[in-house]
């Protein structure tokens, strides 16, 4: 590097901008080279120099400009919820839903239609008029609006009424199909609140006859980043312990997830179905686990199948 | 100085600041002024500096704050918010400086009964003990580079300010500014050989 080059380089060598081989370079030749070695000097004397003129606000004006803030946006309306959209969409899917309606023997209830206010609050799109089965008391065209289910009635004949807050109070009834419920489900699984999460996962657990469900629940366990929502997917898995894609993903939860809780539910669903591959996780796990209390059940859990703690 | 300011931001940042934006999102006003005390005094600072009128950096804050509550539900963790945020701030602030070299500027020195007064000296840095000398070296110091900064254009400005005071990456600036990091290097280089020039003799 000529010092022409380096001279270019100064500024941004001081401030830490260069990569480790320009660094290296400009290193170099500052080692061997006065000149260049007082540019930096310069370059350090004018940074100090502008470090003269600080600037920290004043805290009364950081005050005075939060309590401004915080009075403007409470007089202003509120902007609408993430992932809200118009109660018009909501309805359209709604009753895309119905219109395939078959009678249910027996109402899934009142979580399932949680559920379903939860994942109706989710679609965006126009609502352009009420189809099929579905009667709605009244519709409001157009327009943002915006609705929280407020209570689910089912009947004993198989129809649902739902109730739910908009500008005034509605009321939409008809009957519901599983099928559809369990999409719903689905579509909650992937919801953004983990409570809702949790509660998908915990009505999926009745359905698991479906791979789509099995998927569902498999990806929870696996990657939900909330503890409460993979336990309640493993729980769902229960049934499924014996299926050997259910087992590889179970031992990888085993061994890499950081909650205790849930390593323990693994060991749970593992044991239920004790078999040869079985031990040969609980041996290779049980080698690298650091938690005491996991660690003691796996033990037992291996001394039960008469299995050696580990492989030597 | 600057670089623990970024350090302190970067370190808030993570799985508290989501939940607090999350939360946010859903119209949780606690949340959203939690969320605005971890960024607004780096922004005050910023705006503070670059538009030297307590005035001005107010307008600066509550039109930035302003457009983040409402554009919250755009925000879609694809940058970190600290980024987002800043995008929001130097737009605002650029239009401001860029309104400034635009009008006539008024004199900023004014006669007053106690002598020649700064309105744009906003900040009062001197303690209790000053020495009356340094005070006047500082003081001219202080004026030296104000001049200085303000002959910088007002991305070279920004640019200069976000490295040297705020201590972000160029390629950070770069983002925020919706150019690459080599501009911004670029910017960096004459902003600072502008402000060799002229407080040359100081330094």
């Amino acid at each position: 590097m000529n010092c022409e080059t380096v001279g270019k380089l100064i500024p941004l060598y001081f401030y830490g901008e260069l990569d480790p081989q320009q660094e290296d370079q400009v290193d170099q030749h500052l080692g061997g080279c006065g000149a260049c070695a007082r540019e930096l000097d310069r370059q350090r004397s004018l940074a100090a120099a502008l470090d003269e003129r600080t600037a920290a606000p004043p805290a009364p004006l950081l005050e005075d400009c939060r309590t401004g803030l915080m009075a403007a946006i409470q007089a202003s309306p509120r902007p609408p919820r993430v992932h809200r959209s118009p109660w018009a969409s909501f309805l359209e899917t709604l009753n895309g839903i119905f219109s395939s309606i078959n009678r249910v023997p027996q109402p899934v209830g009142a979580l399932a239609l949680v559920a379903l206010g939860f994942f109706g609050a989710r679609l965006t799109g126009a609502w352009n008029q009420a189809q099929g089965s579905v009667s709605v008391s009244s519709l409001t065209p157009g327009g943002d609006v915006f609705a929280t289910v407020r209570s689910v009635h089912p009947d004993p004949g198989g129809q649902v009424q739902i109730a739910f807050d908009e500008t005034r109070r509605r009321v939409i009834s008809g009957p519901m199909d599983d099928a559809s419920i369990q999409k719903l489900l689905l579509a909650a699984a992937h919801e953004e609140n983990a409570s809702v999460r949790v509660e998908s996962m915990d009505l999926l657990k009745s359905r698991t006859g479906s791979s789509e469900v099995r998927d569902a629940l498999l990806n929870a366990a696996a990657h939900d980043p909330n503890d409460g929502v993979r336990l309640k997917a493993l729980e769902g898995l229960k049934p499924l312990a014996a299926d050997p894609q259910v087992r590889t993903t179970l031992a990888q939860v085993l061994q890499n997830d950081a909650n205790p809780a849930v390593r323990m539910q693994v060991v749970d669903l593992l044991t239920a179905n004790r078999d040869d591959s079985v031990v040969g996780i609980m041996q290779r796990i049980i080698q690298r686990e650091d938690n005491d209390t996991v660690r003691l059940k796996l033990e037992k859990a291996l001394k039960e199948m008469n299995a050696s703690l580990g492989t030597f | 100085m600057a670089q623990e300011a970024a350090g302190a931001v970067s370190a808030r940042a993570g799985p508290h600041v989501d939940s607090l934006i999350r939360a946010a999102q859903q119209g949780d006003q606690d949340a959203f002024a939690q969320l605005v005390r971890l960024y607004d005094q780096s922004v005050l600072r910023l705006a503070m500096n670059l538009l030297r009128s307590q005035e001005d950096a107010r307008d600066v804050y509550q039109e930035a704050f302003l457009r983040v509550y409402r554009n919250l539900d755009t925000f879609r963790f694809d940058c970190s918010f600290h980024t987002w945020l800043y995008r929001i701030v130097t737009n605002i602030c650029l239009d401001h400086l860029r309104k400034r070299k635009v009008r006539k500027e008024e004199p900023s020195v004014v006669e007053t009964a106690q002598g020649p007064v700064d309105r744009m000296d906003v900040v009062a840095e001197e303690g209790p003990a000053a020495d009356p000398e340094r005070s006047l070296w500082n003081r001219q110091l202080r004026e030296r580079i104000e001049g200085a900064l303000g002959d910088l254009t007002p991305r070279e400005r920004m640019v200069f300010e976000l490295r040297h005071y705020q201590g972000l990456r160029l390629r950070n600036i770069g983002e925020m500014l919706g150019t690459s990091e080599e501009a911004a290097k670029n910017c960096l280089f004459r902003a600072t050989q502008k402000l060799r020039a002229e407080l040359g003799d100081f330094v």
